[in-house]
């Protein structure tokens, strides 16, 4: 038999000598790993083969004797591209927490997004997420979210579902869609297109658009359409105030854009970087206390019913400054002499300063626009010309569309992302409309309006969505998917393409789209396709904006004055109340999700409810306790004490009391969407409403049961003028502690972490992003009463002053990695033990949880498992599902019941940028490791590096006079350092 | 003149036929009743461990800033009554004082008892209990990870396990011929075989009890230490810690004092039953009884005064942490547990200065068990109300035991009981020859 010789290239072919020795290696091509060649220094002597055979042999005989469930991971066969087991990968998209549509980018780990934050591209939002943004990732793996489509109850497939519902569209006459905001672009157009469509089928087409927001800023659209001529929310320029007003308006919390304003806010009062003299003056006035007022320089507390007095009264003040004739005034609580101290800050900074109403009363929003106006901010502060999409629910339409929908001139209703019958102040003219017209949902859950409607096509989540979102105008956020379709669900745009017979899938339909708006905005890019590759990267096109014009006031206010005296009615029955949102759960749209269920409210530091906030005098004339329950109309709902609460106004949360909404949200507090009252077709945010004991009490799940600091040197606060004033040696007292230890030599690094209590406003966002990164379980209701909720960082909040009007301070406390760790002496088993670079370093599987640790914790920050939070049907929340399962972290271990877990400074975080520089071969730069409450914080309070490098921005900021730790007389020796709070409150100190 | 030491003349024979008794008779009906109680509380115990043990430490009241409570609470409360056998047996025997020969058996039998049921609360407290073993520094394959010498829960370890052995032995040892008496007396083959083995082949001879004394003095000497170390040791858990209530250097003597006072009233309350049930008054005499109130007085009379030297100390450190921890302790939210501790461990061992209520074994019997509410109450003040509000107001909070904790501590009690009251069927509750050592027979 002849032998072929069968090769596979000219190298082999002629016998090329760097061929043949290739070949003679076990592997000729170079294996694809993610590390440098370098890094793998692969050599096994017969010695370490033995080794590792012996390990493995015992491993596995170990492995066997456990009782641990087997479960079997999955390597890929073919491995995509951009996949690297054990490496992340991020991804720029929009966020869908709410409207405000921030810039974030999603962390995936092996195919799935475990994590997201916020886009530092994104300079409208500054580069941090709110809570609520943090903690949309983990709706992404909700249960309780559709599998597919539904047809009258069953399970349909798409192509069933698509027949019957154009079936019904086309002989359907005139169709309302109800949506929430739509701050993309490309799906207005959509929406536009399909108003424009005519089937050329017969009977009427005519699709009527309405926005829905339960906690609509119809008021502000309304008076800025009667007095500037256009029917916008303005965008509010923080950043270019010095003196803001707030007047009954979470802008801090959740307000529109809150982590836009947070970031603002900061930066024109951070201190540090010696902006002293334009430190933005912070004044509120509102009914219940917010995390805004809370962090105000002054606060004034007023009943709702005196608004729109209040707005009159400063708007008066400041027309006498003007040298104008004043109005009639109101009458209102706040003394003559505060009044004109704020009228004359605002005046002193006219054209600087910003008064922003978050009031659903439309006379306290032409007063505010005409106060505004006459401080020439329209134009500076007030930016009509760009306004901002992040809110655009218009009641008055949606009341319209109902009262037609109720008088029968409507055959279907499409909810696009919009629940009324849970949100609305009437909800059971909802339920009587449902029960005539025909309905499509595009709920991803059989929410209460989707388990009334004929047909529901679940939406997918924002991480599965291609979109645009425009939340202010020319600064464009885009989303792309971080994941394929988890269920069988089909993106809302995408059905609206279907049944409007539209060729082609909406990933198309935007690109078209941003081909035509976007693409000719710009001219750095000549292709589209570059453009576009680029754009969807970065996660953020921004154009420049519109030039910002002052608009003249129309109107008469005297007009405005006369309809306010005119609303007595809306006081009338007994309480005045309003209504907000809470920080967590904010319109109840994501109240399955248990990490906002949980989340403290930074203010009321209660979970897992809503109650009604009675101020302590009231609370002490009408005889109510914490937790007494109280009937409201119907309603009956727990009382919680709130110091800074106006007396004589009650302050309730909605978004709670949900029924379908999934197994964490379901039967959370009480829906108070009822006592809301629709006036002159606007839902109002506030009024009133009988109000009487209902003889029970109930214990709410409160995470902090004392509120002063007993006088203690725990928060420091310091005035703008003393700060100026003070030396390095009368600010923080540095004495020199002898200690027994020896000192410690740090190796390599070491490690300090810096918090500016002027810039923390108290906003939770570290909370939620550190329960994200470091898979901290959700423990409910029951255990959060029993004070054994786990997360790593709290918000420690502290009163002081008068109970009816408190200040506020917040203080993030984590472990403070003391160098003298008094939890590392007392561990019998040396399972919480130090690093060279000064982590304090726990050690779970060493841990057989004394918890004397904890005890021995000045700071008590230690959390223990007192039960097994993970696959416990006890604990039925995220971690006891797999599909839950997926949010988590695995670079973290999760921990068994009985040890004890804290705060590791993101110890993961610090390997892998450490990792990255030696792979890089140079230094670690500063600021390359970010911890995740550092990279959460929307307004940057947090810094962490290395004191090793003495440029450092730690190492500067440890000299600075303010920088203090907190317990320093106990000589831990913490690496957690504080920063005094400054702000140009009128008393600071301490209680 | 000393009264005498037991009352009437007896005989050596009556003597030992009496206190033999009820190791051939079967138990009458008050012993039955006493053990199924016991036994019923025990299961309790028992199962509610189980169940813990299964679910988790949640099941007890604790939370995320009082690690330590009724736990800890009972270990302390039980560690301090083994206190009393041991000072009897040994320190009392070194200072010859011939008083403590009719009662250092039972009150040995005591100690070991309640040793047993403090050791339970660390095993339990654990998260992980299965894990217990990690803190014995054993030789093992984990290469540096040992066990940490700076814990004082290690050295609880040491002292606990070393107290329990020393005691144990200490109390075997001193009934070896009172078992040889029993093995010599009983009929039954197996119960003959079983004391024969525990008599470990006694003879009576004149060197055997040579030997015997000396055994016994040496082992005193090793247990006198004890008395002290143990409870110093325990109070180190909490005087080394930072926590401002715990922070104390008086904790040592002061914690030994108060076992050795809380000792001595259960010891009281043991044997005014004791005597009574099983005919004993001839030789638990009102004598012993009132030695063991003066004991409680002076012992009393000093945790009073510490009590006055903390809140001293604390005025006088001008630490605002300090003073804050004691005035919580008398004001706060738990000053009720306070004020109980007050009544019952200053003002209630007051009345022992009357002779009438130190010789009235009913009034004894009340005043003994008030005591030891009292000390466990002084135990739950200091470990509770330090911990439920220390440094950062934010983390204050309270604590309510639960169901399963309040369960477990009955169960400790089933099981001393239980134990107890097998201990008198089964074994001599007079050291007997320790006893005919001062009868008018040989003695005087």
């Amino acid at each position: 038999m002849s032998e072929k010789k069968y090769w596979k290239g000219p190298e082999e072919l002629h016998g090329d000598p760097s061929f043949i020795e290739k070949k003679k290696q076990e592997f000729p091509e170079e294996l694809p790993v993610f590390y440098q060649k370098e890094d793998l220094k692969l050599s096994a002597s017969r010695r370490d083969f033995l080794k590792i055979l012996g390990f493995s042999f015992a491993g596995s005989a170990l492995a066997a004797c456990t009782r641990m469930p087997v479960e079997k991971a999955i390597p890929y066969l073919v491995k995509p591209e951009e996949v690297t087991p054990g490496v992340a990968n991020w991804y720029a998209s929009a966020c869908g927490g709410c409207a405000a549509s921030c810039g974030i980018l999603a962390k995936t780990r092996d195919g799935r997004p475990i994590k997201v934050e916020g886009n530092p591209e994104a300079s409208l939002f500054g580069g941090g997420l709110c809570a609520v943004g943090q903690a949309h990732i983990l709706s992404l793996y909700d249960d309780e979210r559709l599998k597919g489509p539904l047809w009258q109850g069953q399970s349909v497939s798409w192509e069933k579902i698509d027949q019957e519902i154009k079936a019904k569209l086309a002989g359907a006459g005139r169709v309302i869609l109800l949506t929430q905001t739509l701050t993309s672009s490309a799906t207005r157009a959509l929406i536009d297109e399909w108003k424009k469509q005519n089937p050329s089928l017969k009977g009427q087409w005519q699709l009527d658009a309405v926005t829905y927001e339960p906690m609509s800023l119809s008021a502000l659209r309304e008076a800025c359409e009667k007095h500037f001529g256009v029917r916008v929310v303005p965008h509010y320029r923080l950043e270019e105030s010095d003196v803001v007003l707030g007047l009954n308006c979470d802008f801090l919390g959740t307000w529109l854009s809150p982590v836009e304003f947070a970031s603002a806010y900061s930066k024109r009062r951070r201190v540090r970087e010696n902006n002293k003299e334009n430190f933005l003056k912070h004044i509120q006035i509102e009914t219940s206390l917010s995390l805004t007022g809370s962090n105000a320089d002054q606060r004034i507390p007023i009943k709702p019913s005196e608004e729109a007095a209040v707005a009159l009264a400063v708007l008066n003040e400041l027309m006498k400054l003007a040298g104008q004739s004043s109005l009639s005034a109101l009458p209102h609580s706040i003394n003559a002499a505060d009044i004109q101290s704020i009228a004359q800050q605002l005046w002193k900074h006219r054209g600087r300063s910003l008064v922003i109403s978050g009031s659903q009363q439309i006379e306290t929003q032409s007063f505010v626009l005409a106060i505004n106006s006459l401080l020439g901010n329209i134009g500076t502060t007030v930016d009509l010309d760009n306004p901002s999409q992040q809110n655009q629910g218009d009641d008055r339409a949606v009341e319209e569309a109902l009262k037609d929908m109720e008088s029968g001139r409507v055959a279907a209703v499409i909810f696009y992302g919009t629940n009324p019958v849970y949100s609305h102040p009437e909800p059971e003219r909802w339920i009587a409309v449902l029960k005539k017209v025909w309905s499509i949902s595009l709920s991803d859950r059989l929410d209460e309006t989707a388990s009334l409607a004929t047909a529901v096509c679940p939406d997918h989540h924002a991480l599965e969505s291609w979109n645009d979102a425009e939340p202010v105008a020319h600064h464009v956020v885009f989303q792309q998917p971080v994941i394929r379709p988890l269920r069988e669900s089909r993106q809302a745009q995408e059905s609206f393409l279907k049944w409007m017979g539209y060729e082609g899938n909406y990933y198309q339909y935007l690109k078209e789209y941003a081909r035509s708006r976007y693409f000719s905005q710009q001219s750095g890019f000549l292709s589209f396709d570059a453009f576009w590759d680029h754009s969807i990267q970065q996660g953020v096109f921004e154009t420049s904006e519109s030039a910002r014009k002052n608009y003249s006031f129309q109107g008469s206010l005297s007009e405005v004055v006369e309809q306010a005296k005119s609303q007595k009615a809306l006081w009338a029955l007994g309480m005045e109340v309003s209504f907000y949102e809470k920080i967590g759960v904010r319109d109840g749209r994501g109240a399955n999700n248990p990490w906002l269920q949980e989340l403290p409210d930074p203010v009321s530091k209660v979970s897992w409810d809503n109650y009604a906030c009675v101020s302590p005098a009231q609370a002490k004339k009408m005889g109510l306790g914490e937790g007494d329950v109280v009937r409201l109309k119907d309603i009956e709902i727990p009382v919680h004490i709130q110091p800074g609460q106006a007396a004589g106004a009650i302050s309730v949360a909605v978004g709670y009391g949900r029924t379908h909404v999934g197994r964490a949200g379901n039967g959370v507090g009480v829906n108070v969407s009822r006592l809301r009252s629709v006036h002159g077709g606007v839902v109002m945010s506030a009024g009133s409403v009988s109000l009487e004991k209902a003889g029970r009490t109930v214990e709410l799940a409160c995470t902090q049961l004392h509120h002063s600091m007993e006088g203690r040197d725990i928060v420091r606060e310091v005035s703008l003028v003393d700060l100026a004033k003070a030396s390095h040696e009368d600010h923080g007292k540095k004495e020199k502690l002898i200690t027994l230890w020896d000192e410690k030599d740090k190796e390599g690094h070491a490690w300090s972490m810096a918090v500016d209590l002027t810039n923390c406003i108290g906003c939770s966002a570290c909370v939620i992003g550190c329960q994200a990164e470091n898979n901290v379980p959700v423990v409910g209701k029951d255990e959060v009463r029993r004070q054994r909720e786990m997360h790593w960082i709290r918000i420690d909040r502290y009163f002081n002053g008068p109970e009816d009007n408190p200040q506020t301070v917040y203080q993030p406390m984590m472990c403070q990695h003391c160098g003298n760790a008094p939890c590392e002496t007392v561990c019998p088993v040396l399972a919480t033990v130090h690093s060279s670079d000064g982590l304090n370093q726990q050690v779970y599987n060493r841990c057989v949880g004394t918890r004397y640790c904890a005890n021995n914790c000045p700071y008590k920050v230690r959390r223990f498992n007192w039960f097994d939070y993970a696959h416990n049907d006890s604990f039925n929340y995220n971690m006891n599902s797999d599909l839950g399962n997926m949010v988590l972290n695995p670079d973290i271990v999760v921990r068994m019941r009985g040890v004890m877990e804290k705060c590791s400074l993101c110890v993961q975080r610090i390997q892998e940028g450490k990792l990255a520089a030696k792979r890089e071969g140079g230094p670690l730069k500063d600021g390359d490791i970010k911890l995740a409450c550092e990279q959460s914080c929307p307004s940057q309070a947090i810094v962490f590096g290395d004191l090793k490098d003495p440029k450092s921005r730690i190492s500067k900021l440890n000299q600075d006079k303010r920088h203090y730790h907190v317990l320093e007389e106990l000589n831990v020796q913490p690496i957690v350092g504080y920063f005094s709070k400054v702000s140009e409150r009128s008393s600071g100190g301490h209680s | 003149m000393r009264p005498a030491l037991i009352t009437g003349k007896v005989t050596l024979n009556e003597l030992t036929q009496d206190i033999c008794q009820p190791l051939k008779t079967k138990p009458g009906a008050g012993w039955w009743a006493g053990f199924l109680v016991a036994l019923a509380a025990l299961a309790l115990g028992v199962g509610l461990v189980a169940y813990q043990i299964k679910v988790g430490i949640g099941t007890w009241g604790l939370n995320k800033t009082i690690g330590w409570a009724f736990d800890i609470t009972n270990f302390v409360f039980w560690v301090g009554i083994g206190h009393a056998g041991t000072l009897i047996s040994a320190i009392l025997l070194l200072f010859r004082q011939k008083w403590r020969t009719s009662i250092n058996r039972s009150a040995e039998a005591m100690t070991i008892f309640a040793v047993m049921c403090a050791a339970v609360f660390p095993l339990i407290h654990m998260g992980r209990p299965w894990l217990a073993f990690w803190v014995f520094p054993y030789p093992n394959t984990r290469g540096d990870l040992w066990v940490n010498f700076r814990s004082p829960l290690l050295w609880d370890v040491f002292a606990i396990s070393t107290y329990f052995i020393v005691s144990l032995v200490f109390w075997y040892i001193g009934m070896i011929p009172d078992l040889a008496t029993v093995r010599d007396r009983t009929v039954a083959p197996l119960k003959k075989a079983i004391y024969r083995v525990l008599s470990m082949g006694w003879d009576g001879s004149h060197r055997t009890w040579s030997r015997y004394e000396i055994l016994c003095l040496i082992l005193a000497g090793l247990a006198t230490p004890l008395v002290v170390s143990v409870h110093t040791i325990v109070s180190m858990d909490f005087a080394t810690s930072v926590i401002p209530g715990w922070h104390t250097t008086i904790f040592p003597p002061y914690f030994v004092v108060g076992a050795v006072f809380s000792g001595f009233a259960m010891v009281t309350t043991l044997l005014v039953i004791t005597r009574k049930v099983m005919g004993l008054e001839k030789y638990i005499t009102i004598t012993h009884l009132e030695a063991i109130a003066k004991v409680i007085l002076v012992t009393g009379s000093i945790v009073g005064t510490a009590y006055l030297t903390e809140l001293f100390i604390a005025w006088y450190s001008g630490n605002a942490y300090e003073q804050f921890a004691f005035k919580n302790r008398i004001t706060g939210p738990y000053g009720w547990t306070y004020a109980i501790m007050v009544f019952c461990n200053v003002i209630t061992p007051q009345f022992l200065w009357s002779k009438k209520i130190r010789t009235t074994p009913a009034i004894l019997f009340v005043l003994s068990i008030v005591v030891n509410i009292g000390m466990w109450f002084e135990r739950f003040v200091i470990i509770m109300t330090s911990l439920h509000r220390d440094f950062l107001p934010s983390s204050w909070s309270m604590y309510k035991p639960t169901f399963v904790e309040v369960g477990t501590f009955i169960g400790t009690f089933g099981l001393f009981f239980t134990c107890f009251l097998l201990f008198v069927r089964v074994i001599p509750v007079i050291a007997m020859w320790e006893v005919k050592s001062i009868t008018g027979g040989s003695h005087e």
